[in-house]
């Protein structure tokens, strides 16, 4: 050993230095180039605001076949028939969102950025929705913190009461006025930054909410149509967007229908309640959502059944269209409208017996949706002074609301919420073909991410008919 | 590059110039086996100190010009003593050679390019010689090591040009699905990068077969390769070797004989393996016939269906032969090695280009190398390594070809894709070759790899060394596929859109640095002693930029500025790692060897202080034999034990969370988003402790021997990045969880049952068994998924970690079984034994309860290898073995959703399941497995195989052990005497067949293939891969 302590001591000192020396900074490398610790309030708010309207896209691409605004152009489509259908790309987008809600609010709450914090709890309350509506039982209290990676579930009903109280921190937020850094109309994909339309949307989704629970016994009218009075006074006032990548993803659909790759394919059910089969009246809206056939007419597809008659690729049914100002390239997502607020100011008026106001609200949500589609003021009034629509105040049915609003929440997820409630009354409404389900759906399975990832807290499978607490008696 | 071809052929020249013509005699002889007398074939004979040098015939004759007087020939020869003779006036030379005592003095290469005797070592390592590596001519270099090495684990993940392969030693270390599991590649002392870029999901990489980056080595440049397997083997490496290194020397000139090599080989493949289809049913749904129907074939019968359509074919195409095309290949290879006492060198180029069974997939790669080594004096010399390579080729999405070729009606002919005016041909859904032909992923990598060693011995005892590496690479990858042409009514290709292009960037770039320095000293008579001391530093930079254009304005134009959207990427990644280590190693009298180590490594992907962390080993060889007197028939034995500690650290920034671009944004508007992994700043080293222990004997003269090992080695606090929930916000989490253990067996056997003069018989086997067990996760976690692959129905499969259950589990839906007492069910083993429950309406019932349904780890591996010489013929044929593995057939499933699978015939049959109903009474109705209204008028929606069948996982976890023929050689040496009047030394003809035939249950492709990249821990999953290949290859290999 004594070699070794003549020459390789100081070798060895030598590369301890070499290789110490500096070695600091050298083998710190705490920071990820590809992220950033602390992204400005506007940067969260442009990303959450686009995420919010594309999430109601998302799963109104699920519902509406559910609704049957829409029909697989094949037989047997997974999720026109009932079928145990996988939604995680859909339950991840919604959650991603959620994340960045949940980020957005607590860095607003530490800058006392009120105006962030409202419109952060107002879109939470939506995505909330989204999830509970479409799934149930879903987490929400132990999520997004990072200290657990196994979110437990809330109850749906605890997250209804979680998204009503965020939308009344929401409101309380939205109306003070000291806040320390404000809303970036630029960043503000749906509001443009406007503080007094965000507050509306609130009262909007507040009055979607409390019509809700319509089935249950806690169901007050009054607080719907308090809530109403404060929301949207014209078509203005709605919620939606436009900016996006590329192209409004309805339009995308649209576009890989006309290049032959089939989607978008509109149910019979919808076209024949515009197109006069079901009721005997034209709605003139449809000019203003799909296009006529090669052989110039308004054709569905049912659902469960797929294309008919020949060749699948000869445009002889009608889809979502490129020319509807709703699904073109550049037409905005719609989240909640005017016209939808005076259909549930009319079925609350309804039930409150204020058949007049109803009728008043029923009227004027026609009109507004019509206005809305850009259907021209002649046709417009022609329908509205048609006698199967305008039945006159005492003649109102509960039938009729839902039967205008089916048309006015085309493409919309709260479409679905609609139909549960209603228990699918809608005339001439059928089971798809070949149904995977005895009777109408009312929930959609948890997604496969959450079996596999989750599998611990997702709650045991129950047959899809099985209704969700709102949705019983 | 042309320089680097210039400087090769200058030095080429150089030395050839050197060769000086003086007056020479013939020297001519016979050179013998000592003992035996049997003549030596291929015994190099050089004279010493120049270039001049021959072979022996097979009858172990040579003859060579030498000057005569003070020339000394030099006979060498593997497994004999080398032998100098002094030429003086003789003109005849006859020589016996000496066998050496090959297993004794065997020399391997080990860490850190040390080369030690083979005896001394107290741990396992296996080497491959360049002759068993090319012999079944498999360019990927991983994939030649297939069956060969006992405790190694190696699987081709698809037959395509350039695939990666899959390697693992002593199975799972880490089970970060995610992270490299997969051993260091050292080549020539350089670390050789050996990742597979999947890059970013647009880029489709992960699902098209990219190339794992070692299989940018020439193999025909490799001398040996030698594998360290445990912890005690690897520890100078650091954490860089947790998984095991695989150490590799390219081969070098040789003193004396001056050296040129040809080998060509023309080759040509085919799927070794297609799976069984139904072909009695056609397009529809329900019965119904629709010739346009998205659903391939739940429509009537072919029968029906051409009574309702005359054009209906009479017979149905089969999608999976008329779908692959013959794949071929061509490798040239051409080698100029050579020396003196001062300078050797060797200069290399190597060429492959490949097509694939998938239409439109190729790969070619140029390797261009040189070493040299310089002498300038007893005390110093250098050496530099040199090798160029580029690489690439078209990839297509395996993944989507298959899943396309399910969905493929069988009424029409998938090879009939395009119309006469150059559009789309299809009815309806999308034609995986149109696919292949237009939608294309191409990559071509540029790749520098070099090293230049310096070796110092200032004192006869002491030996300064320093190595310097450099690894760099740019890997440029181009994704397009065109938009619609505008030919009226043309069908678009969904997943071709309406064009694109993608353009991505990759600058790699690591530098290796290593310094040793080792004393020897002799403890008085009976103790040889040395240390050795080092540092060693490892800095690895990578870059990528990438931009993605979306819808082309000129459909067919791949350039950005033809895109109407641009969305960029980028990435950056920086890792360093420092290590001190010391080795101490001491022999007692030639038989005991004992070896400690210790190292001390610095990460800069953990946080100080979790970042820098020791960790020792000591080994022992027992070389009894030596030290007892044995009987006679026992020619070596040796007893071997180690322990050694290894440390791991974190894949870089796993200690960071944050928030990244968001790119869904038009131009004009930025947002961030959060990043997708949930860091953890306090994460810690993960650990491995490994025991080993080894008995080596060799017996009857070392005609027959013996190795084998038994490890155990645990890991704890494994750093895993696992999937979580979408829930918590994040896409995974880095986490310290827990530990598992491994411990296996491995046997390795050798034989030359036969040695006569000409014929030679040589067996050799290697065996291995590996056992897994996850021994405890992260407190408040019950258990962690790592990976899923989705199935129709929620069937999709899981893999998960269970503390108590080995890695590799595979869990998913299952028929529910009875239990007359549910109390009894186990909720996570499915018991096979008990009757299936049938519900009321008379399927059987799924339990949506995920259960463990199988294992993707095999129970044992082996391989053995068979060689018969006679005279100049050679034949040599590996069968390898996989046993009691499983599988997810991700195909099968789409294969009974869609009525593709021969089982599905039975459809219009009506039957009684068997099992019982819920009270445990025989089920006795009989249920319709069709679509719609049955026979008995119940009406069955959308049929058994959709409604229950497919929504069982059990149904597609497959048995997916295998034994195949792997490789069968042939060659013949044209015989010297041939040869003898011409310029050529030798020649050699070789035919081989390689994956010649497989014996396995599996249904799918060869289950071999995996639907994870070879990058991914993942392997229990396959189905939509891209299919092996059995190949035929003609090589020629010409010596000069």
């Amino acid at each position: 050993m004594k070699i070794y302590q003549v020459y390789m001591r100081p070798i060895l000192i030598m590369l301890l230095i070499l290789g110490m020396g500096g070695c600091k900074d050298y083998f710190e490398l705490n920071q990820n180039p590809n992220l950033i610790g602390n992204p400005p309030l506007n940067s969260l708010l442009s990303t959450t605001t686009q995420k919010t309207a594309l999430n109601s896209q998302r799963i109104a691409n699920i519902s509406s076949y559910f609704v049957q605004y829409l029909a697989n152009p094949g037989a047997g489509g997974s999720t026109d028939t009932y079928q145990i259908t996988d939604y995680t790309g859909a339950w991840d987008a919604v959650y991603f969102a959620m994340a960045d809600l949940y980020d957005m609010k607590k860095k607003a709450q530490e800058q006392g950025a009120s105006d962030y914090t409202g419109v952060a709890s107002v879109m939470l309350a939506y995505h909330i929705n989204l999830i509970a509506d479409t799934f149930g039982n879903a987490p929400f209290s132990d999520a997004f913190t990072g200290t657990t990676l196994t979110p437990k579930y809330d109850t749906a009903e605890n997250l209804y009461a979680t998204a009503l109280t965020l939308l009344n921190e929401g409101i309380a937020d939205l109306a003070k006025t000291d806040t320390k850094v404000k809303l970036s109309a630029a960043n503000d994909l749906i509001h443009k930054g406007n503080l007094k339309a965000w507050s509306k949307t609130a009262y909007a989704l507040k009055a979607r909410m409390l019509n809700k629970v319509s089935k249950k016994s806690t169901y007050k009218p009054a607080d719907v149509l308090d809530a109403v009075t404060n929301s949207y006074t014209a078509n203005t006032d709605d919620a939606q967007m436009s900016s996006f990548l590329l192209r409004n993803p309805w339009a995308q659909v649209a576009r890989n229908n006309a290049l032959l790759v089939l989607d978008g394919w509109l149910s019979a059910q919808f076209v024949n309640q515009l197109n006069g089969t079901t009721y005997g009246v034209f709605d003139p809206r449809i000019e203003k959502i799909t296009d006529k056939t090669v052989k110039n007419e308004y054709v569905g597809t049912v659902n469960g059944q797929g294309n008919v008659g020949g060749n699948n690729t000869v445009k002889d049914e009608t889809y979502i269209s490129l020319n509807s100002p709703l699904t073109g390239d550049a037409s905005p997502l719609v989240i909640v409208t005017f016209a939808e607020m005076k259909f549930i100011e009319a079925e609350a008026a309804f039930y409150a017996g204020d058949k007049a106001r109803a009728y008043a609200a029923y009227l004027a949500g026609i009109r507004a949706n019509m206005d809305k589609y850009g259907v021209a003021a002649a046709a417009r009034d022609g329908y509205l002074a048609n006698p199967v629509v305008a039945v006159g105040a005492a003649a109102l049915t509960i039938d009729l609301i839902f039967k205008e609003k089916y048309v006015a929440t085309y493409l919309n997820p709260e479409a679905w919420n609609d139909a549960r409630r209603y228990d699918y009354q809608y005339k001439g409404f059928k089971l798809p073909l070949n149904a995977a389900l005895p009777t109408f759906i009312r929930r959609a399975a948890y997604p496969n991410g959450e079996i596999t990832k989750n599998g611990i807290n997702v709650p045991a499978e129950v047959v899809l008919s099985e209704p969700l607490w709102w949705d019983k008696k | 590059m042309n320089k680097l071809l210039q400087f090769c052929i200058a030095l080429t020249l150089l030395l050839y110039s050197s060769f000086a013509v003086a007056q020479q005699i013939e020297v001519s002889g016979n050179v013998s086996a000592d003992g035996d007398a049997t003549a030596l074939p291929g015994v190099n004979v050089s004279v010493k100190g120049t270039t001049t040098g021959t072979l022996t015939n097979e009858n172990g004759q040579y003859s060579l010009r030498v000057s005569p007087g003070n020339s000394v020939l030099v006979f060498s020869y593997i497994g004999y003593e080398s032998q100098e003779i002094t030429v003086g006036n003789r003109t005849s030379i006859n020589v016996s050679l000496k066998g050496d005592n090959k297993m004794l003095n065997e020399v391997v290469v080990t860490a850190l390019g040390i080369s030690r005797e083979k005896k001394a070592l107290g741990y396992a390592t296996q080497s491959v010689k360049s002759e068993e590596l090319v012999q079944n001519r498999q360019p990927n270099l991983v994939n030649a090591l297939q069956g060969k090495v006992a405790g190694v684990t190696i699987s081709s993940t698809g037959g395509a040009p350039g695939q990666g392969a899959r390697i693992l030693i002593r199975g799972i270390n880490s089970i970060d699905a995610t992270r490299d599991n997969q051993p260091l590649f050292v080549v020539d002392g350089v670390l050789f990068d050996n990742s597979t870029s999947e890059g970013t999901t647009n880029s489709g990489a992960a699902n098209r077969g990219v190339s794992n980056r070692a299989a940018d080595i020439n193999p025909d440049d490799v001398e040996t390769i030698n594998i360290l397997k445990g912890g005690a083997a690897t520890a100078l490496y650091g954490l860089r070797g947790a998984n095991g290194v695989v150490v590799i020397t390219t081969k070098s000139g040789k003193t004396g004989a001056f050296r040129a090599n040809y080998s060509g080989t023309y080759g040509f493949e085919n799927v070794n393996k297609i799976p069984e289809v139904q072909d009695k049913y056609t397009i529809g749904y329900s019965g119904v016939y629709n010739p346009q129907d998205f659903f391939p074939s739940w429509g009537p019968t072919v029968a029906d269906a051409i009574k309702i359509d005359p054009t209906h074919p009479q017979k149905l195409y089969n999608r999976y032969e008329d779908a692959f095309v013959t794949g071929k290949q061509l490798q040239n290879n051409l080698s100029f090695s050579g020396g003196n006492d001062k300078i050797t060198f060797l200069s290399s180029i190597g060429h492959l280009t490949q097509e694939g069974v998938i239409p439109f997939t190729t790969f070619e790669k140029l390797s261009v190398r040189i070493n040299t080594n310089v002498k300038f004096s007893e005390k110093f010399s250098t050496s530099v390594n040199l090798n160029y390579i580029n690489s690439g080729g078209d990839r297509y999405n395996a993944d989507r070809f298959n899943e396309s070729l399910s969905y493929w009606s069988p009424r029409y002919d998938i090879r009939d894709y395009l119309n006469a005016d150059g559009a789309y041909k299809t009815y309806g859904n999308g034609n995986p070759i149109y696919g292949a032909s237009t939608n294309k992923l191409r990559d071509n990598v540029n790749r520098l790899v070099g090293g230049v060693n310096f070796v110092y011995r200032p004192l006869g005892w002491l030996t300064l060394n320093y190595r310097a590496g450099l690894d760099t690479y740019s890997e440029d990858r181009k994704r397009t596929a065109p938009g619609p042409a505008g030919i009226a009514n043309e069908r678009v290709f969904e997943d071709n859109g309406l064009g694109f292009v993608y353009q991505y960037n990759t600058n790699f770039r690591a530098i290796t640095s290593t310094f040793a320095a080792s004393a020897n000293t002799k403890f008085g008579q009976n103790i040889n002693a040395t240390l050795r001391v080092g540092h060693d530093l490892y800095d690895r930079r990578i870059r990528g930029f990438g931009a993605e254009g979306t819808e082309l304005t000129v459909y067919n134009y791949f350039d950005l500025r033809n895109a109407k959207t641009i969305v960029p990427t980028q990435s950056a990644e920086d890792y360093r790692l420092m290590g001190i280590f010391g080795e101490l190693t001491m022999d007692y009298k030639d038989f005991l060897f004992l070896t400690v180590t210790g190292r001390n490594d610095i990460t800069s992907s953990l946080q100080s202080p979790n970042n820098s962390f020791f960790y020792p080993s000591v080994s022992l060889g027992y070389l009894f034999s030596q030290q007892f007197k044995l009987p006679q028939f026992i020619s070596m034995g040796k007893l071997r034990a180690s322990y050694a500690k290894i440390g791991k650290d974190a894949a870089p920034y796993s200690t960071v969370s944050g928030y990244s671009s968001y790119s869904q944004l038009p131009s004009g508007t930025t947002g961030f988003t959060r990043g997708s992994l949930l860091g953890d700043p306090t994460l810690r080293p993960e650990f491995t402790d490994t025991y080993e222990g080894g008995l080596e004997m060799n017996f009857l003269n070392n005609r027959f021997g013996l190795d084998f090992t038994y490890y155990n080695s645990i890991s704890k606090d494994q750093i895993i990045r696992v999937d979580v929930t979408s829930t918590t916000g994040y896409v995974n989490a880095a986490i310290n969880s827990g530990s598992m253990r491994n411990r296996g067996i491995e046997l390795i056997l050798r034989a030359t049952p036969v040695k006569t003069g000409k014929f030679n018989w040589d067996v050799n086997l290697n065996f291995s068994a590996n056992r897994n067990k996850i021994l405890s996760i992260r407190e408040g976690l019950t258990e962690i998924n790592y990976a899923s692959q989705s199935g129709y129905a929620n069937s999709t499969v899981t893999m998960r970690l269970v503390p108590g259950y080995a890695y590799g589990n595979l869990y998913g839906r299952s028929y529910r079984r009875y239990y007359a007492n549910p109390g009894e069910e186990n909720p996570r083993e499915l018991d096979r034994s008990r009757p299936i429950v049938i519900g009321a309406n008379g399927f059987p019932v799924i339990n949506t309860t995920q259960k463990i349904l199988g294992n993707s780890q095999p129970k044992w591996i082996g391989g053995i290898t068979n060689t018969l010489t006679y005279g100049d013929f050679s034949i040599t044929a590996l069968v390898d073995a996989r046993v009691g593995q499983d599988r997810y057939n991700q195909m099968g499933n789409w294969f009974s959703a869609f009525g593709i699978a021969k089982y599905t015939e039975d459809r219009n049959d009506t039957k009684v399941f068997e099992g019982v109903l819920a009270d445990g009474k025989p089920n006795t109705k009989a249920v319709w497995l069709g679509q719609g209204k049955g026979p008995d008028g119940v009406e069955y929606g959308n049929g058994f195989y959709r409604n229950v069948h497919r929504g069982v996982s059990e149904n597609f976890i497959e048995d997916a052990s295998w034994v195949r023929l792997r490789s069968v050689g042939v060659s013949y040496n044209l015989p010297t005497s041939l040869l003898k009047k011409s310029f050529v030394k030798n020649a050699r003809l070789t035919v081989t067949g390689n994956n010649l035939a497989i014996w396995t249950k599996f249904s799918g492709y060869d289950p071999e293939t995996s639907s994870t990249s070879s990058g991914s821990n993942v392997d229990g999953f396959t189905g939509f891969t891209y299919p092996a290949v059995r190949s035929f290859l003609f090589s020629l290999n010409v010596g000069f």
